[in-house]
């Protein structure tokens, strides 16, 4: 079963001319490599031989004990992006990453679970490339938006603007009402939209073109924009929309 | 953005033969028609060069049976068969949209004689070699 995801970070957009001429508008992601740090699974059973029992720690009168390790109760591979150094990891990641073969108690930035319907074919201390995504047509990505701080309904909500005259006074980009009246005057309705925070949401843009896979420099060619800015980790999916 | 610029550098021409806004260029551009292709041309002033890049790309206007048309050239479009400067022109201004208001005479832009564009490797490595002198 072929890898369904990676992760990667967006560089930015360009364009790219297709032989007939026409200009597809891309988006550039540096995708991969990324280590496989844990390979989620349904059942105890199709862990590797080693990985059956865990190693819990009961404190310091009762000591380690080893127990049945219980199952995910799902298929993924959850992978991990962009090196961090020793210096700057938290112990119990540098326990887990070690686990999947990263040196000098090294972790990852950018850590997500890709899932499968299947046991995945990749074992734990992989590395994915973005050649796993070869013959992919159509792809999700999914990224967290730009911030835009607090913002007002016209840019949130897509709310109309009042008039500009015609006696408008003072309020050409407000709310307009918000309330109820007579027998169901229960004032304003839960979840009206309104001004407020805006930005910064996990997004995901469905069914993006492939444009281009660059294995060699580790670079995945998207058509059209994807969330967030340029830097933004990404996670990069075969589009759910997909048949087969 | 430094991955974006050396990218579009991999797909940018590096023939593209230098002209500047006010002259007149003779541009090939490749058409198709049912199944056969061939090269259409279309003679005119640029009036205007802009974007950066791959995105570059010049507007070409001409008057055609009395209505004015502009066509806009991507340059390092693989359609963009050639450009050919017939004539030099002298103007003071980036875009030369007041054009579009003139009519006969007046659209005639003041032409330089007798030089023509040093047109040996043009390229610069990542500098756009549309770049007139």
């Amino acid at each position: 079963m072929a890898t369904p995801g990676i992760l990667g970070r967006k560089i930015g957009m360009t364009q790219v001319f297709k032989e007939d001429g026409s200009v597809v508008p891309c988006t550039v992601i540096e995708a991969g490599p990324c280590r496989v740090l844990q390979v989620k699974v349904k059942d105890v059973s199709e862990l590797p031989d080693g990985d059956q029992k865990a190693l819990v720690n009961h404190g310091k009168r009762r000591g380690k004990h080893e127990r049945q390790r219980r199952a995910d109760g799902y298929y993924a591979l959850q992978l991990g992006f962009v090196q961090r150094s020793g210096a700057r990891t938290k112990k119990p990641d540098a326990e887990h990453c070690k686990a999947a073969g990263v040196a000098d108690g090294g972790s990852y930035y950018f850590v997500r679970e890709i899932r499968f319907d299947g046991l995945p074919e990749a074992k734990r201390g992989d590395d994915l490339t973005v050649a796993a995504l070869e013959g992919i047509k159509k792809v999700d990505v999914t990224g967290t938006t730009k911030g835009r701080g607090w913002t007002g309904a016209i840019k949130r909500w897509n709310f109309s603007r009042q008039g500009m005259s015609h006696g408008t006074k003072k309020c050409h980009r407000h709310v307009g009402g918000t309330g109820r009246t007579y027998s169901t005057a229960k004032g304003v309705p839960k979840g009206k939209k309104s001004p407020g925070h805006y930005g910064v949401e996990r997004v995901t843009i469905q069914g993006l073109e492939v444009v281009r896979i660059d294995a060699e420099r580790n670079l995945l060619f998207v058509k059209g924009a994807i969330p967030g800015p340029p830097t933004g980790y990404v996670m990069i999916r075969k589009s759910i929309k997909l048949k087969g | 953005m430094d991955v974006i610029r050396k990218l579009e550098n991999e797909q940018m021409k590096r023939d593209i033969p230098r002209f500047s806004v006010g002259d007149t260029v003779r541009v090939g551009y490749q058409i198709r028609e049912g199944n056969k292709e061939r090269i259409q041309y279309f003679q005119g002033t640029v009036i205007a060069v802009r974007g950066s890049g791959i995105r570059r790309t010049m507007k070409v206007r001409r008057i055609v049976a009395g209505e004015g048309v502009e066509r806009t050239f991507p340059l390092h479009s693989p359609k963009l068969a050639e450009i050919n400067v017939t004539s030099m022109g002298k103007v003071r201004r980036a875009k030369l949209y007041y054009l579009r208001t003139r009519v006969g005479k007046a659209t005639r832009i003041k032409q330089i004689f007798g030089k023509t564009y040093d047109n040996g490797p043009a390229d610069k490595g990542d500098a756009p070699s549309a770049e007139a002198s």
